[in-house]
């Protein structure tokens, strides 16, 4: 099954390949909801995938204030494929000023200690140069928050911002994780959340679905330009990481980790927080029935 | 000098108590000191020496401390008066707390020296007792651990509180950020261990009470080892006894009692120079300057009696060390920072500074004051405490700043190998062993890149609901596991953690 899986995904990547210039050009026209570009720069994929999806005024409009969530859960040197890209990053901040965004937040909750975190993943040096407001997230700044129709939660601590913002983006880095498989879009919320975020492991589909419940990002885009494919999330070796140099966006987040799972190598419907999702109607998990537009540089 | 010496001394202890807050301020991830933040402890001789002694050891950088231990040759117990940063706290606090006339405790002066010799004893029998008392370690300890924390508790309140009630509040946050990269955790320091430090440095404050430099005259080691040298100092208090009218005002001010009944004969063990009694003489009469080696006159205030009781002093207390027995189960988990020396030198050279507690807590906030882990003699020696904090994989902040090189400063990649102890799984209380649920939080922040925590997959048929299911089972694998502590931080059980790390395979460095 994984190796049948993996071909199809391997056609249906270089398939895009194969696509007529003019399709693309027809393409562009109409706006995507989901996209996948590769094998071109990090902020020149992340502009592309964008153009594709209609452009970011389709997510954020003049003086809103938007939270950008990438994961800088570990205290590891971009290279090392645990954090998001620093310049996919900064390019996604662009953007939203650019849409005329009034503030642009960039922040995390790490796994190892913040300061380490933040400044080894670069994304700070990034952000804040693209006209970011990289901030620390702090103790008292967490908010005990129903989630409505939460199947297992029914409360959680979250982020002041990520209950505040107008919208939010994700910019999850895909890479392994024993637990949940892969992780992409749907597990970037524990970063928004305080508590004892460990908790939230058992029962994890549970718990992560229904966080997500709570959280919903207007666009999710994945980093999955080196993706770390053993002894994730937080890695330390450089053989584990592949370069993949693709980034996939959408709005629909179930489709969006699907195909993320699809990338990694990973049939979708082995992840039970991914099956438990679409279930409870948060979105398709069906990866043929809903492919990308497929965008390569090098074509 | 004598209508400068007052406004030269207060500069000289603002600046040098300036400097010592400096070297606490700076012991901070990140870590770019442009002043050593081991200064003041480097120049303490009575720590430098009696680590020396006790450990065997010798380090050229230790050596600093004969400037000062020298320094009463020259200018006296200066020091005490100008230099020492507990004892301008001391100066600052008798302000507010001591009483305006100044209590003769002339008869309790030789309990420092008695102090002072039973410390020396204790050195060369190979314990190193002198942190209990040095005021250099007490001060740094004292600010750098519970006070750093208290005042960054302040900070923050106000801060946030002031941004709570609508006073800008994204300019405090963005302050506070700002601070973060530099002065500031961003969370809160607060630790265990600290009602022995807290309690040593409030009696010393508290006896104030009783009158001023309570401390400096009767209990400081350090002040009684340079009183020692002092004893041969030429630059000193000379009374012109033309001018002198008895007036005795010098005398009743003295806030170390080191002017004789005669007014015109000085205690120079005692005297600290802050040279008051200049400054407040109707009739100038007083001044300081070298006098002729003729005129030196010391009587050693320490009697044959209080030598031989300070001798014994010195071996009841080593015969109580070597009775009391530490709980075993606890002296397992005295998980000391990486590249600390084998334990009987790391105790003998610990100086309970609390330096890499600080620094520690700035980064992975696993280090705390140990009581009640190992023996009496490892107690306030640094403890790596996982349920507090954990070692970082990147820092390796401890070694390089502690002043005696208990902890060995490593490179990181070194360090990032070193086995602090050996994590184990507690299956009884571990969630995929007791309810046969997925957790993996353990495995997850393994930081080793291999992971030394592992999952076996095996199927659990649950009896209940009559359902199987596919369970990851951790196990670790000694030979990668560093022993950092974060999985026993990170496991989200309350209390105890469902994986522990002992000091089973615990590597120490040769010293």
């Amino acid at each position: 099954m994984d190796r049948r899986q993996f071909l199809k995904t391997s056609a249906l990547l270089t398939g895009g390949a194969l696509l007529p210039k003019s399709s693309i050009v027809r393409a562009q026209a109409k706006a995507h909801n989901l996209v996948l570009v590769k094998n071109g720069q990090p902020a020149e994929m992340v502009s592309k995938a964008l153009d594709l999806l209609g452009g970011i005024q389709r997510f954020v409009a003049t003086g809103e204030v938007v939270l950008l969530k990438p994961n800088i859960s570990w205290d590891r040197a971009p290279e090392y494929a645990a954090t998001t890209n620093p310049e996919l990053v900064a390019e996604m901040v662009r953007q939203c000023r650019n849409a005329g965004a009034k503030k642009v937040i960039v922040l995390d909750n790490p796994c190892n200690d913040a300061r380490r975190s933040y400044a080894s993943s670069r994304i700070p040096e990034y952000a804040e140069k693209a006209g970011a407001e990289v901030k620390f997230m702090r103790e008292n700044q967490y908010v005990e928050t129903p989630i409505p129709n939460g199947t297992k939660l029914k409360s959680w601590l979250f982020h002041q911002d990520a209950l505040t913002a107008d919208k939010i983006i994700y910019l999850p880095i895909l890479k392994h994780h024993r637990l949940s498989g892969a992780t992409i879009g749907f597990k970037n919320v524990m970063g928004l959340i305080g508590g004892n975020r460990g908790r939230i492991h058992f029962p994890f589909a549970e718990n992560i679905v229904d966080l997500n419940r709570r959280i919903v990002p207007v666009l999710t885009v994945v980093d999955a330009i080196r993706v770390l494919k053993r002894n994730g999330p937080g890695g330390g070796n450089l053989h584990d990481v592949e370069q993949m140099n693709t980034v996939v966006a959408g709005i629909d987040r179930v489709l969006v980790d699907a195909w993320g799972a699809r990338i990694f190598g990973h049939d979708p419907y082995t992840y039970d927080w991914l099956k438990l999702a679409h279930a409870q109607g948060l979105g398709e998990i069906d990866t043929e029935k809903r492919p990308p537009f497929i965008f390569d540089f090098k074509a | 000098m004598k209508f400068y010496s007052r406004p030269l001394r207060l500069t000289a202890q603002s600046v040098f108590l300036g400097l010592f807050l400096l070297t606490v301020l700076q012991a901070t991830y990140p870590f770019q000191p442009w002043l050593p933040p081991e200064l003041f402890l480097w120049l303490d001789p009575l720590a430098s020496f009696s680590t020396m002694i006790a450990d065997r050891f010798f380090t050229p950088v230790l050596l600093l401390s004969l400037l000062v231990l020298l320094s009463p040759l020259v200018f006296g117990r200066a020091f005490c008066g100008w230099v020492c940063p507990l004892g301008t706290v001391i100066d600052l606090c008798d302000r507010f707390i001591a009483p305006h006339t100044v209590i003769s405790l002339r008869r309790y002066r030789p309990i420092k020296s008695i102090l002072l010799v039973i410390f020396i004893l204790l050195a060369i029998l190979g314990i190193q007792l002198a942190w209990l008392l040095d005021p250099l370690p007490i001060l740094w300890r004292t600010i750098g651990v519970p006070g750093m924390a208290l005042f960054f508790l302040i900070i923050d309140t106000l801060m946030s509180g002031l941004g709570a009630v609508g006073i800008f509040p994204t300019l405090f946050t963005r302050l506070q950020d700002q601070l973060a990269g530099y002065l500031f955790p961003v969370a809160r320091p607060a630790f265990g261990g600290l009602f022995l430090p807290v309690l040593i440095f409030g009696i010393i404050i508290g006896l104030s009470k009783v009158s001023r430099r309570f401390w400096c005259r009767t209990l400081c080691p350090l002040g009684a080892l340079l009183g020692l040298v002092a004893k041969f100092s030429p630059w000193q208090r000379t009374v012109d006894a033309e001018r002198c009218t008895s007036c005795a005002i010098c005398q009743r001010g003295c806030k170390m009692e080191a002017i004789e009944p005669d007014i015109m004969t000085t205690e120079k063990s005692e005297c600290i120079l802050c040279q008051n009694c200049a400054h407040e003489c109707p009739t100038d009469a007083i001044w300081f300057s070298f006098q002729a080696p003729g005129r030196m006159r010391s009587p050693v205030d320490l009697s044959r009696r209080a030598f031989i009781g300070s001798g014994l002093g010195a071996l009841a207390a080593t015969g109580f060390l070597a009775i009391n027995r530490p709980d075993p189960h606890r002296s397992d988990r005295l998980i000391r920072p990486p590249g600390a020396i084998p334990e009987n030198d790391f105790n003998a050279r610990c100086l309970r500074c609390g330096e890499c507690v600080r620094i520690c807590a700035t980064s992975g906030k696993c280090l705390q004051h140990a009581i009640g882990y190992g023996g009496l003699e490892s107690i306030l020696t640094p403890l790596a405490q996982f349920r507090r904090g954990y070692c970082e994989m990147n820092c390796n902040l401890c070694g390089q700043i502690c002043p005696t090189k208990a902890i060995r400063p490593l490179a990181l990649p070194d360090k990032q190998k070193t086995k602090m102890g050996l994590a184990l799984f507690i299956k009884d209380r571990c969630i995929p062993y007791r309810l046969n649920q997925n957790c993996m939080v353990c495995e997850e922040h393994c930081p080793v890149a291999d992971k030394a925590i592992q999952t076996e997959k095996r199927i659990y048929h649950d009896a209940s609901t009559g359902l199987a299911r596919v369970v990851d089972y951790p196990f670790v694998i000694p030979e990668l596991c560093i022993g950092c502590g974060i999985c026993e931080n990170k496991c989200p059980l309350s209390g105890e953690a469902g994986i522990i790390v002992v000091r089973e395979g615990e590597e120490r460095l040769p010293t």
